[in-house]
């Protein structure tokens, strides 16, 4: 893999998107395709960019939160 | 700030005071899991916590600390960060790096500030439009990358570049204001 190829995974595994099943924790796809100086990369990253994100948002929510509330309302 | 104040709207199930105190609280709770980032995926750990902090919040008793659900919270994610490390089999964070990271999330959260949101929001205006609408997927869409990068006519690589290209140009844009995230 390509530090550029590495580097949009990460992205992608900072996001908080992850896929939604019923009774275990949801792994996104990509975070297994990264070593672990990556992950911790995705994790700074993350870290990073939820502040971003809270900071734009009417509410004060990241996009955790966010995930987070959407799962709290569909039950 | 004793994040408890929000307890009482919390044990009534209102779920917007849950995100109150979720805006507050996350980034700690996100703190103490940095030790298992390269074994598990923090983030769906994170979320998985906090869903399970609303659904234990109604039998949660205090102990006359402040911030005692915010305590649960990270004792959830680490219980839960174990959890997953060992059906993985995979090498445990050393004890003494998690208590590091617990005593380090013993802080208080900060609350947000307005002028950074004012910084932040200035930033993301001055983004050219194709980096701008993938960092705003991000924020307001549903749907995991490939779905946002369709929706707006990318590739998922396309997608994923912008959204990178926006989120360095913030960055860019808050250093040169003086802001350091």
């Amino acid at each position: 893999m390509t530090r550029e190829e590495e580097d949009l995974l990460v992205e992608q595994v900072a996001g908080a998107w992850r896929p939604r099943t019923e009774d275990e924790l949801a792994y996104h796809k990509a975070w297994h395709d990264l070593d672990a100086a990556a992950r911790e990369r995705a994790f700074e990253l993350a870290r990073a960019l939820r502040p971003l994100e809270a900071a734009l948002d009417p509410d004060g929510l990241s996009t955790t939160a966010r995930a987070v509330l959407a799962r709290i309302t569909r039950r | 700030m004793n994040h408890d104040l929000f307890l009482p709207g919390i044990i009534a199930g209102d779920a917007r005071t849950f995100g109150i105190w979720m805006a507050s609280c996350e980034p700690t709770v996100r703190l103490s899991l940095r030790s298992f980032a390269s074994v598990v995926d923090t983030e769906a750990v994170l979320q998985e916590s906090l869903l399970r902090v609303w659904q234990v919040a109604p039998r949660f008793i205090p102990d006359g600390r402040d911030n005692g659900l915010l305590r649960l919270a990270i004792r959830i994610a680490r219980n839960l960060a174990v959890s997953e490390l060992r059906k993985t089999r995979a090498r445990p964070a050393e004890a003494e790096q998690i208590e590091d990271a617990l005593a380090e999330d013993d802080a208080p959260p900060a609350p947000p500030d307005p002028m950074l949101r004012r910084h932040i929001a200035n930033c993301c205006e001055k983004l050219p439009q194709r980096p701008r609408e993938a960092f705003d997927a991000r924020l307001h869409a549903e749907g995991d990358d490939d779905d946002l990068a369709t929706k707006l006519g990318m590739t998922l690589n396309t997608f994923l570049q912008n959204f990178t290209r926006a989120r360095k140009m913030i960055a860019d844009c808050l250093k040169r204001a003086g802001v350091a995230l």
